[in-house]
């Protein structure tokens, strides 16, 4: 009876000292739909965000499972490599992960709708951004990742090269004039602003706007080849679309090229710079985008 | 005298158009000789070319409901509602996986060669069809169009070019400039023969019977139906992508008001036609200024409204 009691005293002693040794080594990843618990770092890992899985390249972490899709050749070794698909950026395919039992998932965006369906299989967390924010969202949600899988002072050192580069860009911006963001699908044009999915140019950059009036729509807004003229910026930042998702469409440069846009001063210049837009479009926010999508601008701006 | 009238306020609009845009062009300033060297270039390579594709796209696009309506013995029948429309979609498709920088004659042949085939389709899958009642023959053109659509949409998916066609499956004049529209004077062509022969589709709208006792070879009118239609189709869909309903709205306004003789019906068409699209583009232009938003959705709306309104006043009016 005694004995009995010690035994159970001890062992929810030990119960107990068990879970504060697990809370200590608890992990709390506070992101877009609220917070997950991971108990230690986890090591199968699936991705539905590409801005995680550059990260996580950059890190040299390894991914479980990632989404059938286009990426840059940088991240080409997960298009063939033989690391498993898991669906697509929109539609995970359920029992492709649940039989790779991962220890956690991650998504964004595209993927955010089916976050309660993945939280069902593995912790999962949303690291979506958006365009109000997004470089400093996108630097939190990387040292997030570098915290989870330890690899902070590798992160460190990322961030602060991409800092220093991206400082070099404001300094540019600066006296570059104004800049206008374009578009281009199926041979159509639309123009995003400051707040608007890729308004980083703006807000983060510090390029001036060639119309400050752009409403902060994700999906732009429709304009005429006119209205290029009347706004005549002294930059024209270019994104082919059908280019970033990899089929080559009308070539937007083409589409540029008409009587009325060469009168601009961006093109009488040669300011017009297309950007890379699968880093931009499709990976976003991760180390080697970000610091590729700078680069980018730092070299084109460095133009007189 | 009426269409005199009607010419003039087509021009009305049509001069609206020329002079309203995100660039200020001065009416005043390019008379007196003033203007400077840019709005004469905006007006040139961008409005003048846009007005003109505007009018050529309504007037060819209505003109072409009509002959289908007379083609199918229905008055729901449009190109965008027999499965036309789909198939000249899914043509610009395949000559873009063909050759993604394929030269317009190109793309257009496929589209016509595809709308051709599929609007063939239709009348072929009509003729089978014993119970011809007013409804089912749009239900089974639109039916045709969800499966044409379908495979396009299939192939999209596949080759990641879905938003190459959402990009023509919505109609739009913003890109439209000088050196890029120009085969949409095709479409007048076809128009206009479209006029040449209108009486023989006034006799081929009456039935194959009837058409063929007066001596009319019925297939041959049928098949420069055809050609006409997905020819003016594909001219459109190739240089701004589709304009829902357009065929359907006009024919049946006019033919509510004039009657179906086309010799007399077909000029107000054309021009009613141009009249819709432009003014819907031109309120397109103003209500997001300097922003767009594209014909086809204004269209959508206000020409259903118009619809709907002439309906009811006719049924009121009859009751």
């Amino acid at each position: 009876m005694l004995l009995s009691t010690v035994r159970k005293f001890a062992l929810s002693a030990a119960l107990a000292l068990g879970a504060s040794q697990a809370l200590a080594a608890d992990i709390t990843i506070r992101h877009a739909q609220g917070e997950t618990k991971l108990a230690e770092t986890p090591k199968k890992v699936v991705t539905f965000d590409l801005a995680a899985l550059d990260t996580m390249d950059a890190l040299g972490v390894p991914v479980a499972g990632v989404p059938k899709a286009l990426m840059p050749d940088y991240l080409q070794k997960y298009v063939i490599g033989p690391v498993p698909k898991v669906g697509t950026l929109f539609e995970p395919d359920y029992e492709a992960i649940a039989e790779l039992q991962p220890d956690l998932i991650i998504v964004t965006a595209r993927s955010a709708s089916k976050f309660k369906e993945l939280s069902a299989i593995a912790p999962t967390v949303d690291l979506s951004v958006d365009g109000n924010d997004f470089l400093k969202q996108s630097e939190a949600n990387i040292r997030t990742l570098a915290k989870v899988f330890n690899k902070e002072s590798e992160a460190n050192r990322l961030i602060e090269k991409l800092n220093s580069s991206t400082a070099e860009l404001k300094q540019k911006t600066k006296n570059a004039g104004k800049g206008l963001l374009v578009l281009t699908t199926g041979g159509k044009m639309s123009t995003y602003g400051p707040g608007s999915r890729f308004g980083v140019l703006f807000s983060d950059y510090g390029m001036t706007p060639a119309d400050a009036t752009i409403k902060a729509d994700n999906h732009g807004q429709p304009i005429s080849y006119e209205y290029i003229l009347e706004k005549n910026p002294d930059w024209l930042f270019v994104i082919d679309r059908d280019a970033s998702i990899g089929n080559k469409g009308e070539a937007a440069s083409k589409l540029l090229d008409n009587d009325i846009v060469r009168r601009t001063t961006a093109w009488q210049k040669g300011h017009v710079v297309y950007l890379d837009g699968l880093s931009l479009y499709v990976v976003g926010g991760g180390l080697t985008a970000l610091q590729n999508t700078v680069d980018q601008l730092n070299t084109a701006l460095a133009k007189p | 005298m009426r269409l005199t009238l009607a010419l003039i306020a087509l021009l009305c609009l049509g001069i609206t158009s020329l002079f309203f845009g995100v660039s200020d062009i001065s009416p005043l300033a390019l008379l007196s000789g003033e203007a400077d060297e840019k709005a004469v270039l905006v007006l040139l390579a961008s409005r003048l070319p846009r007005t003109l594709a505007l009018v050529l796209a309504g007037s060819g696009l209505a003109v072409c409901g009509t002959l289908m309506q007379m083609l199918a013995r229905n008055r729901f029948v449009e190109p965008s509602t027999a499965g036309t429309v789909e198939s000249a979609s899914l043509g610009m498709l395949i000559a873009l996986i063909i050759s993604p920088n394929m030269p317009v004659m190109g793309k257009m042949a496929f589209a016509a060669g595809f709308a051709l085939l599929g609007t063939a389709l239709f009348l072929a899958i009509l003729r089978r069809i014993p119970l011809r009642s007013v409804i089912m023959v749009p239900l089974v053109g639109l039916m045709l169009g969800g499966v044409i659509y379908s495979v396009a949409a299939f192939i999209a998916y596949r080759l990641n070019l879905m938003q190459s066609l959402a990009a023509f499956e919505s109609g739009d004049f913003s890109s439209v400039l000088r050196g890029r529209y120009e085969i949409l004077w095709l479409s007048l062509v076809m128009t206009i023969a479209a006029y040449v022969a209108a009486d023989r589709f006034t006799l081929a709208g009456l039935g194959e019977e009837f058409a063929t006792n007066l001596g009319l070879n019925y297939r041959r009118i049928m098949m420069l139906g055809l050609i006409i239609v997905s020819m003016v189709t594909a001219c459109v869909v190739v240089t701004a992508g589709v304009i829902p309903f357009l065929g359907l709205i006009v024919p049946n306004v006019i033919s509510m008001i004039m009657g179906d003789s086309l010799r007399r019906t077909l000029p107000w068409t054309a021009i009613l036609g141009a009249g819709l699209v432009l003014a819907c583009d031109i309120i397109g232009r103003i209500v997001v200024w300097p922003f767009e938003v594209p014909v086809g959705a204004v269209l959508g709306v206000l020409g259903s409204a118009f619809f709907l309104f002439l309906l009811f006043r006719r049924q009121s009016r009859a009751a």
